[in-house]
């Protein structure tokens, strides 16, 4: 098989999956069940009322104008993909160019909003996928013009090479089973405070903990010093954590009763 | 020792075809070596994945442990394919076989744009826009490493690369100034400002109850604890109701690590 089909093909995939998702993203627009996605309405919403344009009918009208643009951007990259399925590479490519022409379009309006709301952030963000496109039609283009290099491996070595794989993945499955048993207590657990000021108590939350872990802590708290009044929890900002270790930082004050 | 691809005439296109292979075979090594130790220990903190899968997984409803379990052994499964090609291409390449490379570099790419591609569809189903923006990334880079790769092969060059004996003692001469510079100031600092990092902080009296607390960049959470200590035994007489921290919006761009108001009352 020649390597720049292969890689064509995983470039159309790539795309026409991106957009398959952004669609069903505002397709499905709260939370559900195998679904949480990216509430869009409630971002164009508060957007919008940023302007002064409090009238949900602006944020519905732009996140339609949006979708439509999404969906075209979805069909031109299926076509694209079928096409070259079909080996109709140039159809394939033509497909491919609007694809790529249309996410261009729409990136450069995101970006003019994102100038408009003053979101930097997300103007990098839409700037950077503006560039991924604008290469991604680039190396589309050189691998189609590049030379034919058919895949070559010998059989033997590849097998040493899958046999390898298959040992080494074996052996990280079982240390993330081992410390998935280990650390899976943890959604479910209450966390031991420490006492790092006289009636002042520390409870380094760990990343798996949620909610349900902190109401757990503070009546398991209640529960081990009856002989304490809580007068404030105070948590701990980010400065205060060291890099990515914990997840969450509490802080609860005391008194005697 | 003559190492092999150590040449004195080596072309500027093998150094970064190398570079290549070195950076991928490594980026995949330590991702699978963060996948094997999990959680963060002495000389490792890493990303605890099983946390964030686990997460990811229970906030789309799916709260078993094995859903995430399985869902990282293919992650790492895919991961450990990809750097087994590449180490191989990396193998390959310094024993001068450029086309079995050039092959198990192949491999290796199409690994690594699988495993970009389902991560990024997971970023679009559990609605993390910032990992897709970095997976994106990432799938893009892979992508433009191999093209480079290639492209490298294609106009074979053989420049020389050795300097003069004049420039070599001038850049020499410079970098050990630089050097020399660099590492004073920062032993200076070091000397000078560690103690910002477990030294209790004053607390500055406002208004009437209320005290500030600026942080140096340095403090963490032993400065704060020391701080509350310092705080409750200069003023015995007063309970802390609260502690507001001021947000970033109201503090001066960088110039500002993080600072907390303490509201206290007189204790009865």
């Amino acid at each position: 098989m020649k390597e720049k089909n292969i890689l064509k093909f995983m470039v159309l995939f790539f795309w026409t999956f991106f957009w398959a998702l952004s669609v069903l993203d505002k397709i499905i627009p709260d939370v559900n069940y195998l679904w949480v996605g990216k509430d869009f309405f409630a971002l164009f919403v508060k957007f919008f009322g940023s302007l002064g344009l409090k009238n949900p009918i602006f944020p519905t009208l732009a996140l339609a104008f949006v979708s439509s643009l999404e969906a075209l951007n979805f069909i031109f990259y299926l076509l694209a993909l079928i096409q070259f399925s079909k080996r109709k590479t140039e159809l394939a490519q033509k497909w491919f160019f609007r694809g790529i022409l249309t996410s261009v379009t729409l990136f450069g309006l995101f970006s003019i909003a994102d100038q408009v709301f003053g979101d930097r952030f997300q103007l990098l963000e839409h700037g950077l996928f503006w560039l991924i496109l604008i290469a991604s039609w680039i190396l589309y283009k050189y691998l189609s013009e590049s030379d034919l290099a058919i895949l070559s491996v010998k059989n033997k070595e590849v097998k040493v090479a899958i046999l390898i794989s298959i040992v080494l993945t074996s052996v990280a499955s079982f240390s993330i089973i081992d410390f998935s048993q280990n650390t899976f207590s943890n959604t479910d657990s209450p966390v031991e405070g420490v006492e790092v000021v006289k009636d002042v108590y520390k409870f380094d939350f760990p990343f798996l903990a949620d909610k349900r872990v902190w109401e757990k802590t503070i009546n398991q708290f209640k529960i081990d010093y009856p002989e304490l009044k809580i007068n404030y929890i105070y948590t701990g900002p980010s400065e205060l954590n060291s890099k990515k270790k914990t997840h969450l930082l509490l802080y609860v004050f005391t008194e005697k009763m | 020792m003559r190492i092999p691809f150590v040449d004195r005439n080596t072309a500027t296109n093998q150094l970064i075809q190398f570079s290549i292979l070195f950076y991928w075979s490594i980026f995949w090594f330590f991702n699978i070596v963060d996948k094997v130790i999990g959680g963060s220990m002495f000389l490792w903190v890493g990303r605890d994945r099983f946390a964030q899968f686990q997460k990811f997984f229970a906030s789309a409803g799916l709260e078993s442990p094995w859903i995430a379990n399985l869902a990282l052994i293919v992650a790492a499964g895919l991961e450990v394919f990809a750097f087994v090609f590449l180490l191989g291409a990396l193998i390959y390449y310094v024993k001068k076989k450029t086309k079995s490379a050039r092959s198990w570099f192949f491999i290796g790419v199409i690994f690594t744009l699988i495993t970009f591609t389902i991560f990024s569809i997971g970023d679009h189903i559990f609605g993390d826009r910032f990992e897709l923006l970095e997976h994106t990334l990432f799938w893009f880079l892979t992508l433009f490493s191999w093209v480079v790769f290639v492209r490298l092969y294609q106009k074979p060059e053989n420049e020389n690369l050795s300097l003069n004996k004049k420039q070599i003692l001038l850049s020499g001469l410079l970098s050990i100034f630089l050097i020399v510079v660099t590492s004073s100031s920062i032993l200076s600092y070091n000397k000078n400002y560690f103690y910002r990092r477990t030294d209790a902080l004053d607390s500055e009296k406002v208004s009437e109850n209320i005290f500030k607390v600026t942080f140096p960049f340095l403090g963490g959470s032993t400065v704060f604890e020391k701080t509350i200590e310092r705080f409750n035994s200069a003023y015995p007489d007063k309970k802390i109701n609260h502690i507001y921290t001021v947000p970033k919006p109201l503090r001066l761009k960088k110039a500002d690590a993080l600072i907390f108001y303490i509201i206290t009352e007189d204790k009865r």
